[in-house]
């Protein structure tokens, strides 16, 4: 799994950073937000496919984990433990949101902010106005096939085919054993395959 | 025991190998057509991480700053000490005060409660006089019980007249 290090963050180990927060320094939780803030805040836009309610759950997510690091024994990944918080802060909101709206989808008035990852250091031309207009509309098709999962298929689907997790993990952060996770990712690609067939056929 | 679908995930994603793999693949009714979504599997596994995944975050340092201002008020709330007017000992002690008041009313109640007024009958008794020369052997005693029918028991002994005024009423 890819982390937002810098070569100097990176030799901070995450272990002594969690011992500096259990201690109570801000400063140490600071720094593995910055890690960590780009792929949770992504990891829930795939969710919820809005980007304040995805702000406002990565914020939530985050003054939990800090709320709780005490409780944090080491015994999984920093990583894996942040995102069991951020998944059970996103399927509740998703169930509270499905009852509220009785059983009503997501709206899809969103402003992507895609970028491709080598523009970081290679500069890059803007995509042209019909290339966006084509991306707008395949991430439509994707939201709107997501949407159409429960939200323990999303989180499976995305945590393993966009944060390439192992099974273990993703069972680990879900709370759940590795063969209902297996057998999630099996119903949610199928689901996919289908609805998505002509989109990724065609692209 | 794993079930068909998590031993297709599981050939899906390469995890199966050995004799696991080949008894999977050996159960399989058309390996050609499985293989073909197997690719097409994958296929969507690369188009979902190509684009679901290079979302940026933007305001980077303004979601940590908020973040950060969110723990420092909430430590500030936590360290903040409660001033609440109902502390424990202010209740504790409005507490004693009310029970104080209570029982205080109730013994001033009480004694101003008229007792039972002796009855008639037993003013009547008690104001007879037995004539010693009629009755020179007389023996009278008088019980009121104490539960709330508040009889009274005359008992007599050696009578041999009663007064004019003993008539009960």
């Amino acid at each position: 799994m890819q982390t937002e290090t810098t070569p100097a963050q990176a030799d901070v180990s995450e272990l002594d950073l969690v011992r500096r927060c259990q201690a109570g320094e801000t400063e140490a939780f600071d720094q593995l937000v910055t890690r960590y803030r780009t792929r949770v805040f992504a990891m829930i836009y795939n969710m919820v496919h809005n980007e304040q309610d995805a702000w406002d759950l990565a914020q939530d997510s985050f003054v939990k984990a800090w709320k709780s690091i005490g409780r944090f024994r080491g015994k999984s990944s920093f990583y894996t433990w942040i995102y069991r918080i951020v998944m059970n802060v996103t399927i509740d909101w998703l169930r509270k949101r499905q009852i509220k709206a009785g059983g009503a989808e997501f709206d899809d008035a969103i402003q992507l902010k895609e970028i491709d990852p080598a523009s970081k250091t290679v500069p890059k031309a803007d995509p042209l106005p019909h290339q966006r207009m084509e991306r707008k509309e395949i991430r439509g098709r994707i939201d709107h096939a997501i949407s159409q999962l429960s939200p323990e298929h999303r989180a499976v689907i995305l945590m393993k085919e966009i944060e390439e997790m192992q099974y273990h993990e993703i069972a680990e952060t879900l709370g759940c054993s590795i063969g209902t996770v297996m057998s999630r990712l099996f119903y949610a690609r199928k689901k996919l395959q289908n609805t998505l067939r002509d989109v990724y056929e065609n692209v | 025991m794993k079930t068909f679908e998590e031993k297709w995930t599981a050939w899906l994603d390469g995890q199966l190998s050995g004799k696991e793999l080949a008894e999977f693949e050996a159960s399989l009714p058309d390996l050609a057509a499985a293989q073909a979504e197997k690719r097409d599997a994958q296929k969507l596994g690369a188009f979902l991480k190509d684009q679901l995944g290079a979302l940026t975050l933007s305001n980077e340092e303004f979601f940590s700053h908020q973040i950060h201002d969110r723990i420092a008020r909430d430590s500030a709330d936590r360290d903040r000490p409660r001033s609440s007017w109902w502390t424990i000992p202010r209740l504790v002690w409005s507490g004693a005060t009310a029970l104080a008041l209570f029982v205080i009313t109730t013994v001033v109640l009480m004694s101003q409660h008229p007792s039972g007024e002796q009855s008639e009958y037993l003013t009547q008794i008690l104001n007879s006089r037995v004539d010693p020369a009629a009755n020179p052997n007389a023996t009278i005693y008088i019980f009121e019980s104490k539960n709330e029918n508040k009889v009274t028991v005359l008992w007599t002994e050696g009578l041999q007249t009663l007064p004019a005024d003993y008539a009960a009423k």
